[in-house]
């Protein structure tokens, strides 16, 4: 009898580089500004990791990209976005500009195509004409231009409420008048701490703290961003787009 | 499902494919050609996996147009069908091997005689008097050892064939509606309606 | 099928491991990648993709991707899709819907499922969207530097092709795209079928998606080689509308697009919603008074179905 123990079976290690970290994004375009927020929240299963996580972070005075799902690959992704943008600001001494690093973002996702970044990302900023735009990807890379975007654990909640209040879908305008096209900055501003603040309260993956990320076109006044309680500007120049962030505190339970 | 025929009689081979191309329930093509010319003597009828056939059939028919084009004669039935078989047998055993099942049917004009051989994607090949491929060949295997005669003419032969063909879409559920029917002999290829 | 041939592919794998870890360590970075280059930059010396270390990287990819077999699986790559197109004597019709779902969420109402290759290609999408966007937008950069070597616009013969024996070599891998690229080129109006298990066929009409058996329900029945412009266009609304109705993962709203001899035309955006209470309208030529609905055809006629009041 040959001695059984001292054969080695080759054996299948289950292979799991995923986790699902929670949270939530959001990001509304307007005519001529950009809302890119996302909670802090880090949390695995039913334990939470940090209260302080960001998930949503300056590329250039135009960009803002918000990351949502796996964290480990959120934050090396981010890390490469903002190294390649870096290199293109040596090769062309201007900044990329957004239409050009949302399809960026789409060939370096495509990359791990057969290995992909577990991440939901949405882009807001303002485009070359000066209007506010959102792109959205899915984890491989498709993508897409929207005035809109939730994406994360609460999207189910948040999404349909920005469709009504964003789109106004399922809205009659009242006789004779007609939905605008594009909210002013305060309105969308009270829509996303609303969106946030209701999504706390009903999706225990998000909550802690708020972080709203606000880019203005280049040349548009300060208004509706003046006198925000703890507004910090983030850009390097006054003569260009504009990037400013709040925080917020959400409920912490 | 795909059904693939065909069978040799005095100085020919008659062979058939059906020509659906199909993609779960759906028929996404009617009118497909199954069935290729890969010399003037020489016919390919090819199924099985979806994409590898065709990409194997064009390779097959490139090389052996490129024999032609370099010896100035075509390979003979024999050789082309050793070679095809080859082909397979050593995709079998790559990364990506080719699922093709073949019927390869050929008039050696060098001896004047029809020649079919009947290939699997293993890489398996018969010589055979007639052959068939896909469920079809569950019906036509016997009815074609009941009724088949080498020394057919060729309008025997096209009776023969209608009766297999015949059989299949009276007995199988997911039998195909058409078929193309091509036939070689010493004066080359040529369709034929049923 | 062939299961023990199958048995070979993992062990076989190592190998190709063994390059991509070659590959990822000098991280595939190109002087490309310092510039723009389109943002395909990274494709100047080929594809390098990322591949796990894994003994078969497409089962990975399976089980980590695929929403069919595992409802929770985490990485939801958006799927359901209802896609014509078809030819005729005026043309290319190609019309889609605009719906992607993500299991059972409609994760977008607002998607571009005809992918614009260049002024007279179209390619349509259905299957995995990256896939689609990624790879046809790759045909078009293809489809021009044809152009400038050759001084001539490729077919859309072999538009199609590179495309299949592209996609064909990455069969196993995973990918999932069953597209129809349709164009107009010196042989006149074509479409070409090309999916990810590198099937290419050409013809004169498809449809692709989980929708495609309600269109071409409508579709086959309507179609003829000599319609009018306006007929062609409003049987192409018609049948995507159809699949609307019918199927859960399609809907929204219909795009439709017209080829002719000088090129592609986008001819409208139509909600669904409205197609089946108003139809498209009277100023457009073509479509029935009213909307296409069964019940708002039908109202007040003979029915054993009382209908239901519109909200």
């Amino acid at each position: 009898m040959p001695n059984m123990s001292a054969i080695v079976h080759p054996q299948q290690r289950h292979f799991n580089p995923y986790a699902e970290n929670g949270g939530t994004i959001l990001a509304i375009a307007g005519a001529d500004f950009t809302v890119i927020a996302g909670d802090t929240r880090q949390s695995e299963g039913y334990s939470i990791q940090t209260r302080y996580a960001p998930k949503v972070f300056r590329l250039t005075d135009r960009a803002v990209l918000a990351v949502n799902g796996f964290a480990a690959d959120g934050n090396m992704f981010v890390k490469k976005v903002k190294q390649r943008l870096e290199w293109y600001k040596h090769a062309h001494a201007k900044d990329m500009p957004l239409r050009a690093i949302a399809r960026l973002i789409q060939t370096m996702l495509y990359a791990q195509r057969f290995f992909p970044y577990y991440v939901y990302n949405i882009l807001g900023g303002i485009e070359e004409d000066g209007s506010g735009a959102v792109y959205s990807f899915d984890p491989v890379g498709s993508y897409e231009r929207e005035a809109c975007r939730a994406a994360g654990a609460a999207q189910s909640l948040v999404q349909p409420f920005l469709d009504n209040q964003i789109y106004f879908k399922n809205q009659t305008a009242a006789p004779g008048r007609s939905h605008p096209s594009h909210l002013p900055l305060p309105d969308v501003l009270s829509i996303v701490v609303d969106s946030f603040t209701s999504a706390t309260e009903r999706h225990i993956e998000v909550g802690d703290g708020l972080e709203i990320y606000i880019v203005l076109a280049k040349g548009r006044s300060l208004q509706g961003v003046e006198g925000l309680h703890g507004l910090r500007e983030l850009s390097t120049q006054e003569d260009g787009e504009r990037v400013f962030v709040l925080q917020r505190d959400l409920k912490k339970d | 499902m795909e059904c693939s025929f065909a069978l040799t009689g005095k100085d020919y081979v008659l062979v058939a494919a059906d020509t659906t191309s199909a993609r779960s329930i759906i028929k996404m093509k009617i009118d497909e050609d199954k069935i290729k010319t890969l010399s003037p003597h020489l016919l390919m009828a090819y199924s099985g996996e979806p994409g590898d056939t065709v990409q194997f059939a064009e390779y097959i028919e490139r090389n052996i147009r490129l024999y032609h084009i370099r010896n100035l004669y075509p390979l003979r039935p024999q050789s082309a069908a050793a070679w095809i078989r080859r082909s397979l047998a050593e995709s079998l055993r790559s990364r990506h091997p080719y699922s093709v099942n073949l019927l390869v049917g050929g008039f050696d004009t060098a001896d004047q005689s029809p020649h079919l051989y009947w290939i699997d994607y293993l890489g398996t090949m018969a010589t055979v008097p007639y052959a068939a491929h896909g469920y079809g060949s569950y019906f036509a295997s016997s009815l074609l050892d009941r009724y088949h005669n080498p020394d057919g003419t060729l309008e025997e032969g096209l009776a023969t064939l209608r009766r297999a063909i015949d059989e299949t879409s009276k007995r199988l559920i997911v039998a195909p509606g058409k078929y193309m029917v091509k036939v070689v002999d010493k004066d080359g290829i040529r369709e034929i309606e049923l | 099928m062939n299961s023990f041939a199958s048995r070979f592919i993992a062990s076989s794998a190592e190998n190709e491991i063994r390059q991509a870890k070659a590959m990822a360590e000098e991280e595939g970075l190109t002087d490309a990648m310092w510039g723009s280059d389109a943002g395909f930059g990274s494709l100047v010396t080929g594809h390098a993709f990322n591949v796990p270390a894994v003994p078969d990287p497409s089962a990975f990819l399976r089980l980590h991707t695929d929403d069919h077999a595992d409802p929770n699986c985490k990485i939801k790559i958006q799927h359901g899709t209802t896609t014509l197109a078809f030819r005729y004597k005026g043309g290319v019709i190609v019309a889609v819907d605009s719906r992607a779902t993500a299991g059972s969420y409609i994760a977008s109402g607002t998607v571009k499922k005809v992918i614009e290759i260049n002024p007279y290609l179209l390619g349509t999408m259905a299957g995995g969207a990256a896939d689609c966007q990624y790879w046809e937008t790759y045909l078009g950069i293809q489809c021009r530097l044809h152009e400038l070597r050759n001084k001539e616009r490729i077919s859309v013969s072999a538009a199609s092709k590179y495309l299949s024996n592209l996609v064909y070599s990455y069969k196993g891998m995973g990918l999932s795209m069953g597209t129809m690229i349709c164009g107009w080129d010196k042989t006149g109006p074509a479409v070409f079928y090309v999916d990810s298990d590198g099937t290419r066929l050409k013809g004169d009409l498809f449809s692709v998606g989980s929708g495609s058996t309600f269109a071409y329900g409508v579709l086959d029945q309507g179609y003829s080689w000599d319609m009018s412009d306006e007929e062609a266009q409003e049987l192409g609304r018609r049948s995507i509308y159809a699949a609307g109705h019918r199927d859960a993962f399609s809907g929204n709203t219909i795009n439709l697009y017209h080829v002719q001899e000088d090129g592609w035309k986008f001819i409208g955006n139509y909600d669904v919603t409205k197609m089946h209470y108003e139809g498209p309208g009277p100023d457009v030529p073509g479509a029935p008074v009213g909307g296409y609905g069964y019940d708002v055809r039908t109202h007040g006629r003979f029915s054993v179905l009382p209908t239901a009041v519109p909200a």
